[in-house]
């Protein structure tokens, strides 16, 4: 059984609305999702790049991913519009607090500074609210298509309300009618996906290779007035 | 189950045929913002043709599809369309969020079959052939009418 993920759900400070998103994305059989916060920063004034609330903050229970025994988990996005590739600064603090980063071109030039590794998303909710956005979104994703071949792309749907999000095989059904094949559309909703997070991962851990865990300091003072062996017994720092 | 002959010892055949039927059928649900609003059959029907106009033109709205049942209840369906017609079906009912300007999801339950990959839901159609008497002793209709 494959893996689905949708890696843009819009995040609203409606608690209740983003309790929904979730919960419906449970039940459609999402074993992964992402709240995305989006970010756009403007030359003239300096703004904060927003923090990531905590996900038990929003959501008391996480519910259980339909077909699965797992709950459902739930990631912390962010995008960021612009123009200039100058403003992006990937290891800033700020966007370590984020488990994956996005950018949102609105010019040309940034396309040329894209690296390896790189997804293209498309998202699917523009389609599903409007007329004429539905044919750009066609129209933008069969531009893609023969361009990147199909490989490293995502399907998303951007909602903002549950009556947005469409099931993991409507979506690759989606995927053909904008020029997928069979294996690629169900690729672009599990295993690419799986890819990102992955790739995302070695961002915060040196390629991959260590990643640090913050130990409890109350669990270090426990175990050194316990009968452990002195051997045993863990160093205080 | 043993042939009353005894000649041969009798064995069984699974045989699945993914072509069996030209058709392919299409388990859905229409959920609405408003949850009490309800429609007829003749109104489903009309609102997935202008769905399959609005994405794919006349020559979607042409496109042959049956309504095999319906419980208005709970805004359940059974769709029939031929399996050329199936990625435009589906797609337009995945592409249709408005009813009246009110918000709607079409939720595909089940699809008899899928291109390639597995399904999540109902297995394939399939008949058991008694090997010895090459009869057609059972079928699975699941949900489906039986094949024709």
């Amino acid at each position: 059984m494959s893996v689905f993920m949708d890696l843009n759900l819009l995040f609203s400070e409606d608690r209740t609305r983003l309790q929904n998103l979730v919960e419906t994305a449970a039940h459609l059989g999402f074993s992964t999702v992402a709240v995305n916060y989006v970010f756009e920063p403007s030359a003239k004034k300096k703004q904060e790049v927003p923090a990531p609330r905590p996900i038990n903050e929003l959501i008391g229970q996480l519910p259980v991913v339909q077909g699965r025994s797992r709950p459902i988990r739930v990631l912390n996005r962010l995008t960021v519009v612009m123009s200039d590739a100058s403003h992006f600064r990937p290891n800033a603090p700020e966007y370590r607090r984020f488990d994956l980063l996005a950018v949102q071109p609105t010019t040309e030039k940034l396309f040329h500074a894209i690296d390896r590794g790189v997804v293209f998303e498309i998202s699917y909710a523009a389609a599903i609210r409007d007329a004429t956005m539905r044919r750009y979104t066609i129209a933008n994703a069969v531009c893609l298509m023969e361009s990147c071949k199909g490989k490293n792309v995502i399907l998303a749907s951007a909602a903002e309300k549950a009556l947005e999000l469409r099931g993991p095989y409507d979506i690759i059904n989606l995927g053909q009618l904008f020029g997928l094949s069979d294996s690629d559309s169900k690729e672009s909703v599990s295993s690419t996906c799986r890819g990102v997070l992955l790739h995302a991962e070695t961002r915060k851990t040196a390629s991959g290779v260590v990643f640090t865990m913050k130990i409890q300091q109350e669990a270090l003072q426990d175990s050194a007035d316990s009968e452990a062996p002195a051997a045993k017994r863990a160093k205080a720092t | 189950m043993t042939s009353v002959e005894e000649a041969e010892p009798s064995g069984f055949q699974r045989v699945v045929l993914t072509n069996a039927s030209p058709y392919q059928y299409l388990k859905i649900r229409l959920v609405l913002e408003d949850e009490r609003s309800r429609l007829s059959d003749v109104e489903l029907k009309s609102f997935i043709i202008a769905g399959l106009k609005s994405l794919h033109g006349e020559v979607g709205a042409a496109l042959n599809f049956d309504v095999l049942k319906y419980d208005e209840e709970s805004l359940t369906a059974l769709l029939r369309v031929y399996s050329r017609g199936l990625v435009k079906l589906w797609s337009s009912l995945t592409l249709q969020g408005f009813y009246q300007n009110q918000a709607c999801a079409f939720r595909v339950l089940q699809v008899s079959r899928f291109t390639g990959i597995s399904s999540l839901e109902e297995p394939l159609i399939y008949l058991l052939f008694h090997v010895t008497q090459k009869k057609r002793i059972s079928h699975f209709p699941h949900y489906c009418h039986p094949l024709p």
